[in-house]
């Protein structure tokens, strides 16, 4: 019943986008917008030629390519939906950099269409079809984003040397706190800058107080976690006694 | 990037810090009705067992040897880790109602409890006895569980997978990546970032000149 229901959206849906006449047979594999469908990475791609084929004609020029929120039209009222793993680091390692930049939209879409699932499956309060789909594929988009933040790091370390990618400087803040101040990107130097004069990069005689206080409570802090894990560490020796004989074994 | 850091950030389960393990998966219905937000209970001792000494694994077939069920042998069905417990199929079992409804009593099941680590012995696949266990490195270098007692291996148990998948009969779905395009190496590295390199692919030219901006 619930699955019907979700169903009778989906076709609710297509009848809408019948309605409002979208071209979609214009996005054959050899336009330019759709470059990316093409060639490399054959799977994990939606199958968009059986997807024209499935769908009646539509006349007008217009391309709004709605559909591809939505999933292949055989899954509309499915329960469950099989899908593979995730993409994992070592096998994104292993890919171009082309086909990383390609693989990274196509989960993109894929991700847009089951959140949009998701949400309309909340909206209609019922179960969304193998919610497990959106978390391999954010899995697999961050695994992409770590591989390629990598490169880079590794590119920058080699060519300038530098551990970080985004400039900054170790700064005394208005609290006498030292903070890693991160740089942005001005048009105008900064003794031109209204905004970032106003900005106290040094501390008054008067906050040295409250930097002793402060310390004074990180201490009492750090103090309180050091007898807590001696007391844990205590009782986990009263109730199981082999363990020091163990720890001493390890050490020797 | 950092936007979906901060919607991972909020979907993220967090515990309180001395939240108690019980049989509920962390955040089911019965989880949530036994521990609503706000409950605080005395922390329980549990022995700290690293990962590469722990040897209790799904599948594998053990024996009790205290409790209502000792001496028995059992299947070990489910791990919690946090606990150290084994859950075993149909041992160490008490009895509740379930589908209770106002009028009817509802059926009663058998209700498996779990048993530490201390309560089970792996028992040896050959003679059927209960044994106790090293972790040791075969000549190959893999780390493997031998039973002391007759130096037998004890290899890894076979479990279903819990998403169902069973990898001898799967069949690629339309969007899913076959084996050999997602072994496929295709990197050559460059000295060029991923922008540049793109760039080159899609035949791009950047004639637009970069305005000086000021870092600070």
């Amino acid at each position: 019943m619930a699955a019907s229901r979700l169903a009778g959206f989906c076709q609710g849906v297509s009848a809408a986008l019948k309605a409002s006449r979208v071209l979609i047979n214009s996005q054959a594999p050899t336009s330019p917008g759709c470059r990316f469908a093409v060639g490399l990475l054959p799977g994990n791609l939606p199958n968009v030629t059986a997807f024209h084929q499935c769908r009646s004609l539509h006349t007008t020029l217009s391309r709004k390519g709605l559909e591809e929120f939505f999933d292949d039209p055989k899954n509309w009222g499915e329960e469950k939906v099989k899908s593979g793993a995730s993409w994992t680091c070592q096998q994104l390692r292993n890919k171009s950099n082309e086909d990383l930049h390609k693989l990274w939209y196509v989960l993109l879409k894929e991700r847009n269409m089951l959140l949009t699932l998701e949400q309309e499956a909340k909206r209609q309060r019922l179960p969304m079809p193998s919610p497990e789909r959106l978390e391999k594929v954010v899995d697999s988009m961050d695994a992409l984003d770590k591989v390629v933040q990598e490169r880079e790091d590794a590119l920058r370390l080699l060519q300038t040397g530098q551990e970080k990618a985004r400039p900054g400087a170790w700064r005394r803040d208005i609290f006498g706190r030292i903070i890693w101040h991160k740089f942005k990107q001005w048009p105008i130097p900064w003794y031109l800058n209204k905004r970032y004069n106003r900005k106290r990069f040094f501390a008054m005689p008067y906050v040295e107080r409250f930097v002793r206080l402060r310390f004074e409570k990180y201490a009492r802090t750090e103090s309180r976690k050091k007898s807590l894990k001696k007391k844990k560490e205590k009782i986990l020796q009263e109730k199981f006694p082999h363990l020091s004989e163990a720890q001493k074994s390890s050490l020797a | 990037m950092r936007l979906s850091a901060l919607l991972a950030m909020a979907s993220k389960v967090t515990l309180p810090p001395n939240y108690r393990y019980g049989m509920s998966r962390p955040g089911s219905m019965a989880d949530k009705r036994k521990n609503p937000p706000g409950t605080r209970r005395r922390p329980v001792a549990v022995e700290p067992i690293s990962d590469e000494d722990w040897h209790l694994f799904c599948g594998d077939m053990v024996q009790v040897l205290e409790g209502k069920d000792a001496g028995k042998q059992g299947r070990v069905v489910q791990v919690i880790r946090q606990r150290n417990w084994v859950v075993l199929e149909g041992l160490n079992t008490h009895y509740r109602y379930i589908g209770k409804t106002k009028d009817f009593r509802g059926t009663m099941i058998p209700s498996e409890a779990p048993l530490l680590h201390r309560q089970v012995t792996l028992v040896d696949p050959v003679d059927r006895k209960p044994t106790e266990i090293e972790w040791r490195f075969t000549e190959a270098g893999e780390r493997v569980r031998v039973s002391t007692r007759s130096g037998r291996i004890i290899p890894k148990p076979e479990f279903p997978r819990a998403d169902g998948i069973v990898p001898e009969t799967w069949t690629d779905g339309p969007k899913d990546t076959s084996v050999e395009d997602a072994l496929e190496r295709t990197y050559v590295p460059r000295l060029k970032t991923l922008e540049e390199e793109v760039m080159e692919a899609m035949g791009i030219q950047e004639t637009r000149k970069h305005k000086k901006v000021y870092w600070y």
